[in-house]
């Protein structure tokens, strides 16, 4: 018999606000139906307004960690990307949104942690620190996250080069990062617009790619945002 | 439902009938009045420092808020009674999962919040039979639940830790509540769960002025062993003084009958805190939550309700019986 092993939640004593902030948040009963109930509806509503295909679901990966990396032009984006994930999945993979557009206030705050299961990634003055508790969290809890490298949403729809936070998260490690690549999603709902129009939104899902042999410093991190965009940019023009 | 029913699950207006309810709130107001002008006392007699003024007003403030949580629900009635404690089982829970790490297994975590709800049906419809069912029965599901995931490595903790929540939140705390099936349970209830905030208070104090052996180091390192006895002996005092008050015309208002009693609640009372205090070790975590400054979690506070509630209501139930007086199977019976 192994012995007995109890492992407190990671966040057991933040308190409110702190605890919605926090990329150690793990959540409970509660959240999870509430989530559950919430991507019940997205999805109901998605289908109802949008015609999504989704190529390559075979790529993604049985279990966590994994990291689904996209082009980035609307708020569809994440919702469509949650589509491609099966339940038993869902509570364990963490879409990462800027920390100062959806943790800022605790009501949005609130939102984007009961609602999207987000974790928050602070774009200013993140540094090392930041990112390296989200590289911990993935290597050593049942976690996922969905993140868009180019670092916040294209204003003309066109894919713009990817930053290398997505390396500091995966170099030298053996998480697979699925590339994806959404199609539509510019179309269904630009930025600044309010509400979705219906359109065809196509996810293509790639083959996943692993960063073992790259080394984790700034050489590495930079081939790895290279190679990950060109496999989206690839997936985005299929006839090429 | 009778008129007797009604009236001890909704009326409100039957709250201030109890002697003792009434002597109990006007003391209560008092102490809280008082409590202030003591803190200042000490700050302009210059006995305390001002990161203790904080302490105190912290725990102050967190009395006032706990206060109408805990009596307010018992003078409104028996349904809200109920409904308080199932409330107060669940956020329990709700911390006992998130420390263990329970929380990860939503199938049995499932089965425990459920078998709090089912604890809280029967006692609400006053059917002890389903009551004392729903453990064993409960046992089994867990068990059987668990062999889903086809994981057996882990099982034995899973069920197990499933199972003492269950046990601990779901039977212990349902006791408690139990309480509100009897007419006199507005009394009954404010006695039991003062002499158990008492007890916390006696040792506590007892122990900083006058214990030097400490009772369990590594278990509870401020615990005393004078403050274990001081607590036993003032608690058993009180509560046997309070008792006669509160069971005055019943078979358990006799002298020695009240002082078993009040053993009772001092001894279960101080175990309930150790108990969860050696859970806490054994996690390595100091407080169960950060809800209330000055208090930790709501478990750091209610623990030693935990084993007082359901050795009170037996030791009552032996001599005299609770909620007998009351129509049983309120909502299920014919």
């Amino acid at each position: 018999m192994d012995e007995w092993e109890y492992k407190p939640a990671q966040d057991l004593g933040l308190r409110g606000s702190e605890r919605l902030r926090s990329v150690k948040r793990e959540s409970g009963l509660l959240g999870r139906i509430g989530q559950h109930l919430w991507w019940w509806w997205v999805r109901s509503a998605l289908r109802l307004t949008e015609r999504i295909e989704i190529i390559g679901q075979d790529n993604l990966p049985a279990s966590v960690p994994f990291v689904m990396v996209a082009n980035h032009s609307s708020h569809l984006d994440v919702l469509v990307l949650a589509t491609a994930l099966p339940a038993r999945l869902r509570n364990h993979v963490f879409p990462l949104a800027a920390g100062d557009t959806f943790f800022e206030t605790p009501v949005m705050a609130a939102f984007a942690t009961g609602m999207m299961n987000a974790l928050p990634m602070w774009r200013k003055n993140c540094g090392h620190h930041a990112i390296d508790t989200l590289r911990q969290r993935l290597l050593n809890e049942p976690s996922g996250y969905t993140l868009f490298p180019e670092g916040t949403r294209s204003r003309t729809g066109q894919l713009a080069s990817f930053r290398h936070g997505i390396g500091m998260l995966v170099a030298g490690t053996s998480v697979p990062v699925v590339p994806c690549h959404l199609q539509g999603t510019f179309d269904a709902m630009p930025p600044g617009s309010k509400w979705p129009r219906r359109s065809r939104i196509v996810l293509r899902l790639g083959t996943p790619a692993v960063f073992a042999s790259v080394p984790n410093d700034r050489s590495g991190w930079q081939a790895v945002a290279r190679t990950l965009e060109e496999s989206v940019r690839a997936l985005g023009s299929p006839g090429a | 439902m009778d008129e007797a029913t009604k009236q001890r699950l909704w009326g409100a207006d039957h709250a201030l009938d109890a002697p003792f309810v009434r002597g109990f709130l006007v003391a209560l107001v008092a102490i809280l009045v008082l409590v202030p002008v003591v803190i200042w006392v000490m700050r302009v007699a210059g006995k305390s420092t001002p990161e203790h003024q904080g302490e105190l007003w912290a725990r102050y403030r967190s009395w006032l808020i706990f206060i109408p949580l805990m009596v307010g629900p018992i003078l409104l009635g028996a349904a809200w009674t109920i409904a308080a404690v199932a409330l107060m089982s669940l956020l329990c829970y709700r911390e006992f999962a998130r420390a263990t790490g329970m929380f990860r297994h939503p199938p049995i975590s499932s089965l425990v919040v459920l078998g709090i709800l089912a604890v809280t049906a029967s006692v609400a419809d006053h059917w002890y039979g389903l009551f004392v069912a729903i453990t064993p029965l409960q046992i089994g599901v867990i068990a059987a639940v668990a062999i889903g995931a086809d994981q057996p490595k882990g099982y034995i903790q899973r069920v197990a830790l499933g199972m003492f929540a269950f046990l601990l939140f779901g039977i212990c705390f349902g006791h408690l509540a139990y309480f509100a099936n009897d007419s006199n349970f507005r009394s009954m209830l404010i006695w039991l769960v003062l002499c158990v905030e008492l007890n916390d208070i006696f040792a506590y104090t007892v122990g900083k002025t006058l214990g030097k052996r400490k009772l369990a180091p590594n278990t509870s390192p401020n615990k005393t062993l004078a403050g274990a006895i001081g607590a036993l002996v003032l608690t058993t005092a009180v509560a046997a003084a309070l008792g006669a008050l509160v069971f005055a015309g019943t078979p358990v208002a006799a002298p020695l009958r009240l002082i078993v009693l009040g053993l009772i609640v001092s001894v279960t009372g101080q175990l309930g805190d150790l108990a969860l205090s050696s859970i806490k070790r054994d996690l390595g975590i100091k407080d169960w939550a950060t809800t209330f400054p000055g208090h930790g979690g709501l478990l750091d506070r209610f623990n030693s309700l935990l084993f007082a509630a359901p050795a009170v209501f037996h030791y009552l139930g032996y001599i005299q019986g609770v909620g007998l007086n009351q129509a049983p199977r309120i909502f299920t019976g014919s």
